[in-house]
């Protein structure tokens, strides 16, 4: 069995229609001002969830985005044929957290990016729990596409966050445990199910990757 | 103090490449003999733009099915069979890029059939269509340090006893998403790469390149003893203008090495001021060892370079003559830059390391009997 302890938890769900121009005023007051105007919506809510996360140099995190930097990437598409470099560096995978982790010069030991889909947060949850670092924050997070959102492509709506998982149990407020052994697979949540799970304290439990999943609340 | 490297070795049951020299084996000795994939090609495709070094398998244009899908079928019928993307034997895909040529092709001609592969999600769910992968399959990207992830947490997942095998395989095809943006950095330009040489300017090609690798815990005569990695977060791109990320990852390894006889892969695309950080912190933390890099003549083959690399170096091992640094010519960065190939004799390990946006350092130890 493995198990981490739940310390600093954040969750970002802004209102459904809520812009990157928003966002950027909503939470002017988490960020540097000469980051916080290149920021993309992901960037910003990311960044929200890990304010005041307790990260150091030797800890790692782990980053979980199906879609990931979508704006960016179809402002980079549409900006060809005179490709612009500022939105060719913002959309390449994880630049969403990336851009919250160098706005705050805060370097880690190990930078895990995750970008599936069916099992991505059980896979999220198996780095994390697979990383010798004291603290390895958990952070997850989509933004709402606009032409790839009609192609299916990107999510519908934003959300973040951002959960620091140690082996500390004192003062923890949630806890993750994996126990191996022979389970059939069945049906991780998506990202955004996890997301809501974490914002609500909801008790979650399913088995794969070999072995049974628990989410519960302290 | 860095933090040390994960020192879980495993076994390497098979690896293999396709480059546009072909496989692991025909690109050693195309390297071997100085040989150069990069040609001077339009940096859009069919759309036009200035002539950049690129090392295609054909045509960059995006086709339908995507141009990747023939080279990629090629590279795993070497795959020894298996329960591939079960629970006990998953697969590990990292890529930069995936089919993101696919996600420009359809905002050029509108063809909705282009999104099939058009995202990491899409891509991989469609080759777990072709190859019968089960769901798991985990999928990593981070830049140009991807594969070193991919290895490293296929390492964790063999030593927690979760998996029996790990398949990891690594793809990048260029696209004029990745050549159109590389060359508006103005670091893919109408230059040769020369990595590691101190020249005026520095520039870098761009290559196509897939790899896999099967590892278990089993023993086998190439073995992944070490992975170290760190993230400066100094700059989206740059890096610490003292070196201290390269540093920090060197050192890591160098601690994993121990006193082992090692030569280095470096990552060196061709750029001046990483590529000089890079070789000088490599020779003071590895005085005397061979440094050489594989991009001037393939290019950078982006996330998947690491495996790719990976399997050339082996098949170099298994020849006993390690490739020079194609391309380069002195002066270099440093005297360690080995330019010409030299013979493996008297080595008993090599280091492999890769740089990412981000200030991303990753290196692995590669130890052999």
């Amino acid at each position: 069995m493995i198990e981490r302890f739940i310390h600093h938890l954040r969750v970002e769900l802004p209102a459904a229609g809520e812009t990157a121009a928003e966002a950027r005023v909503r939470l002017a007051d988490k960020f540097p001002r000469t980051a916080l105007r290149r920021m993309t919506h992901l960037g910003l809510l990311l960044g929200s969830a890990l304010d005041g996360a307790p990260l150091g140099p030797e800890d790692a995190l782990v980053y979980a985005s199906t879609f990931a930097e979508t704006r960016s990437l179809e402002n980079f598409l549409l900006s060809f044929p005179a490709a612009s470099p500022l939105l060719f560096q913002a959309s390449i995978h994880p630049g969403g957290v990336q851009q919250v982790l160098v706005g705050r010069q805060q370097p880690v030991a190990r930078l895990w990016p995750l970008a599936a889909r069916a099992r991505l947060v059980e896979q999220a949850l198996l780095a994390t729990l697979l990383e010798p670092a004291a603290r390895v924050a958990l952070v997850g997070g989509e933004e709402r596409g606009t032409w790839m959102l009609e192609q299916h492509m990107a999510a519908p709506r934003a959300f973040a966050f951002a959960a620091v998982l140690t082996r500390e149990a004192a003062g923890a407020s949630g806890r993750v445990e994996f126990a191996p052994g022979a389970a059939p697979d069945g049906t991780p949540p998506s990202l955004e199910d996890f997301s809501n799970a974490l914002a609500a304290r909801s008790a979650l439990g399913w088995t794969g990757a070999g072995g049974a999943w628990t989410l519960e609340w302290l | 103090m860095p933090a040390p490297a994960d020192q879980l070795s495993v076994g390497l049951a098979a690896c293999d490449c396709l480059t546009p020299f072909g496989d692991a084996g025909a690109t050693a000795a195309a390297l071997r003999a100085g040989r150069r994939a990069l040609e001077l090609r339009p940096v859009l495709g069919r759309d036009g733009g200035d002539a950049v070094p690129l090392a295609l398998f054909g045509p960059m244009d995006e086709t339908r099915p995507p141009r990747w899908l023939a080279e990629l079928e090629k590279l795993a019928v070497r795959i020894p069979a298996g329960a591939w993307g079960a629970a006990r034997e998953p697969v590990i895909v990292t890529s930069s890029n995936f089919g993101v040529g696919s996600l420009y092709a359809f905002t050029r001609d509108q063809d909705a059939r282009h999104l099939a592969h058009g995202t990491p999600f899409a891509t991989v769910d469609y080759l777990r269509g072709v190859f019968g992968w089960g769901e798991h399959v985990h999928v990593f990207s981070h830049a140009c340090v991807t594969a070193h992830l991919g290895l490293a947490h296929a390492a964790r997942l063999l030593h927690a006893g979760l998996a029996d095998r790990v398949l990891v395989f690594s793809f990048d095809f260029v696209s004029p998403f990745v050549a159109g943006g590389f060359h508006s950095l103005k670091i893919l330009n109408g230059q040769m790469p020369a990595p590691y040489a101190a020249r005026e300017t520095g520039s870098i090609g761009l290559g196509d390149g897939a790899a896999f690798a099967v590892l278990a815990r089993e023993p086998a005569q190439f073995r992944l003893a070490a992975h170290a990695l760190h993230n400066e977060m100094y700059h989206v791109t740059g890096n610490q203008p003292d070196g201290a990320g390269f540093a920090a990852c060197a050192a890591a390894i160098a601690a994993a090495a121990g006193g082992r006889r090692v030569w280095i892969k470096g990552h060196g695309t061709g750029t001046l001021e990483a590529g000089r950080l890079e070789a000088e912190i490599l020779a003071r933390q590895f005085p005397g060892a061979p440094l050489v890099s594989w991009k001037g003549s393939l290019g950078h083959t982006l996330g998947s370079c690491g495996l790719v690399e990976l399997a050339i170096a082996l098949a170099a091992l298994r020849e006993g003559a390690i490739p020079g640094t194609v391309g380069s010519a002195a002066p270099c960065f440093t005297d360690t830059v080995a330019l010409a190939p030299f013979a493996s004799t008297g080595f008993d390990a090599a280091v492999l390391t890769s740089n990412a946006f981000g200030g991303a350092h990753a290196a692995m130890l590669l130890t052999h009997d």
